[in-house]
């Protein structure tokens, strides 16, 4: 069982709720120490000034917020106490949104809530959403930093899922292909029937990273002692007119589904 | 996994010069037998809180890396990456090994199935990039991009990029294709392996005493303002006030080339890149500069409304 890493309370109009907080992922990168090649001694860090090369003691380091390419403003520490937010434990909610105004490009870490006490109103809360279809705007402070994220229901349990800020989100608006390429009436139709032909439900269990179940192997067999072989090169394709190439695919997936 | 970030380093000065950036990774997109050539840059630009790494008179600092057993200062060519065994034993991996466990998979991202974007649950989604066109016809690019947006779907597929293999959503927005890198099943906890309460029944009046406060609380737009980066925010104006009172300001040569406190991302003009490779009359923005995000509005651009009414307005002709 996993252990909460946050307490907080929800606030939704004059509405309190307790809940925990866990994170609703987990972690499966595999992660390697550097080694120097020569010996396999694992490797140290050092942090140098890098005009003359010499090593930096941590308490002569500083972090300085850059104004232009050569000029910046130190930080220094009582700087950086200042910019601490004010400590609390609660989760504003300042509006609800249908669920697709935000684009996905806004996630960035999820977490699960949990209830803390009333598993009643944790419930009715995350049906409620579920009904109307919409997701909470959230601001929160935890250990020392500021959160944007949104409040949304997943099968029935409460998400909340950290935003990104504003300034990091790059937006188009306007794109307009030339006529020379802008794609002809039979070529749309064409790829909708492609489209059509291997649409299908996100089923996310369909998908392993099977990279990850190659290197988890390799790393086995090397403990081992084993002797690795060599790998076959990459395949290539011929390239084809833009037309021939859906009908050709079209035919193929229909052949598919025949067999 | 540093040995693989060494292109990267090399080319550094010309980067911060706007000459040219390089992708973080450049292949093809393939559906059927459709293969689409494109480059791959990021969606998303670090916050404006990274900060750059100095000592206390300002001089730029940087990393090195030395062996712990005989402290020779290491260039990159002498790092080797390490697995530690649950055992204590380390095995080295070399870069032709890691190297060979991708093989194939590297070069496409190849779309086997298109799913209605609202199916993936938003805690699935990672990291977000841009694909630009990067072959001599951007005819596919435009066809893949109208259809997926007209249909409301978006294709899934994985590719291998810097020795990780990503499953990812092409999405279709605006004109535009990203690859959103999505989890994996096996790196989302479920509320079962969490050890949360099973479902609770609700009682009918605690939920439609939620559903009232909720309506209360529905909003048509989403102000943002609210996604504002509050920390940056307080950050400048200290840096403003400091800079007015001469107080640790420093000027100095070769200080952008100091590191930056969360791993140096580099920022790179990829409103530059982006209009270049698509078209000169596309307008790229952050989204701070843009009005507040509105439903109808996305719903529009979309070009497709919600599935239940696709029918009756697909007489209607698309808005692009």
């Amino acid at each position: 069982m996993a252990r909460a890493m946050w307490k907080g309370q929800l606030q939704i109009g004059k509405q309190q709720l307790g809940i925990k907080l866990y994170s609703a992922v987990e972690d499966r990168t595999i992660r390697f120490h550097l080694l120097h090649a020569k010996d396999q001694a694992p490797v140290e860090q050092h942090i140098i000034r890098k005009d003359t090369g010499d090593e930096v003691a941590k308490d002569d380091m500083r972090k300085a917020l850059a104004l232009s390419a050569q000029t910046a403003v130190v930080l220094q520490p009582d700087d950086l106490e200042k910019l601490v937010p004010p400590e609390s434990r609660d989760i504003e909610i300042t509006r609800f949104i249908a669920r697709d105004v935000l684009g996905d490009q806004w996630f960035e870490r999820p977490y699960y809530l949990g209830p803390d006490g009333d598993n009643g109103s944790y419930f009715a809360l995350a049906a409620a959403l579920a009904r109307k279809d919409v997701i909470g705007i959230a601001r929160w402070v935890m250990r020392k930093k500021r959160y944007v994220g949104a409040l949304s229901a997943v099968d029935g349990f409460l998400t909340l899922t950290t935003l990104r800020r504003a300034d990091q989100v790059l937006s188009f608006s306007g794109i307009e292909p030339a006529k020379s390429v802008a794609p002809q009436a039979s070529e749309l139709k064409l790829a909708q029937q492609l489209v059509s032909s291997i649409e299908a439900d996100f089923d996310p269990s369909l998908w392993q990273n099977e990279y990850r179940q190659r290197l988890c192997k390799l790393i086995e067999a090397k403990a081992r002692g084993e002797k690795i072989k060599a790998v076959p090169a990459k395949k290539k394709r011929a390239p084809a007119s833009l037309e021939e190439s859906l009908r050709a695919s079209l035919a193929a997936v229909k052949e598919k589904k025949v067999a | 996994m540093p040995s693989r970030k060494r292109g990267h380093g090399a080319d550094a000065p010309a980067q911060e010069a706007g000459a040219r950036v390089r992708p973080l990774w450049t292949g093809t997109i393939t559906f059927g037998l459709v293969s689409i050539p494109v480059e791959l840059v990021t969606a998303v630009r670090p916050r404006q809180t990274a900060m750059k790494l100095v000592d206390k008179s300002g001089h730029a600092l940087g990393r090195e890396y030395h062996c712990s057993k005989d402290d020779k200062k290491l260039s990159q060519d002498e790092l080797v990456r390490g697995y530690e065994t649950d055992s204590g034993k380390m095995v080295v991996i070399t870069d032709e090994e890691f190297a060979s466990v991708a093989p194939e998979m590297s070069g496409d991202i190849e779309l086997r199935n298109f799913v209605p974007i609202e199916q993936i649950p938003p805690i699935y989604f990672d990291r977000p990039y841009f694909l630009a066109p990067a072959g001599k016809s951007t005819k596919a690019y435009h066809l893949l991009t109208a259809t997926m947006e007209k249909a409301g779907r978006v294709g899934i597929g994985s590719f291998v990029m810097r020795g990780h293999e990503y499953l990812v959503a092409i999405v279709a927005d605006n004109g535009v294709l990203r690859a959103d890198t999505l989890r994996y099943a096996d790196e989302i906890r479920t509320p079962e392996t969490m050890g949360l309460p099973k479902h609770g029944k609700p009682t009918a009046s605690q939920v439609t005493q939620f559903v009232k406060i909720i309506d209360d609380l529905t909003r048509s737009e989403l102000d943002l303002t609210e996604l504002e980066d509050q920390e940056a925010r307080t950050l400048e104006k200290l840096a403003q006030t400091k800079q007015k009172e001469d107080e640790d300001v420093i000027h100095r040569q070769g200080l952008e080339q100091a590191e930056g406190d969360e791993g140096g991302a580099k920022v790179i003009d990829l409103m530059a890149v982006l209009r270049k490779s698509l078209s000169k009359t596309a307008v790229v923005k952050t989204a701070g500069d843009s009005a507040p995000i509105s439903l109808d509005e996305r719903r529009a651009a979309r070009g497709a409304p919600k599935r239940k009414t696709r029918k009756s307005s697909g007489k209607r002709k698309a808005s692009r």
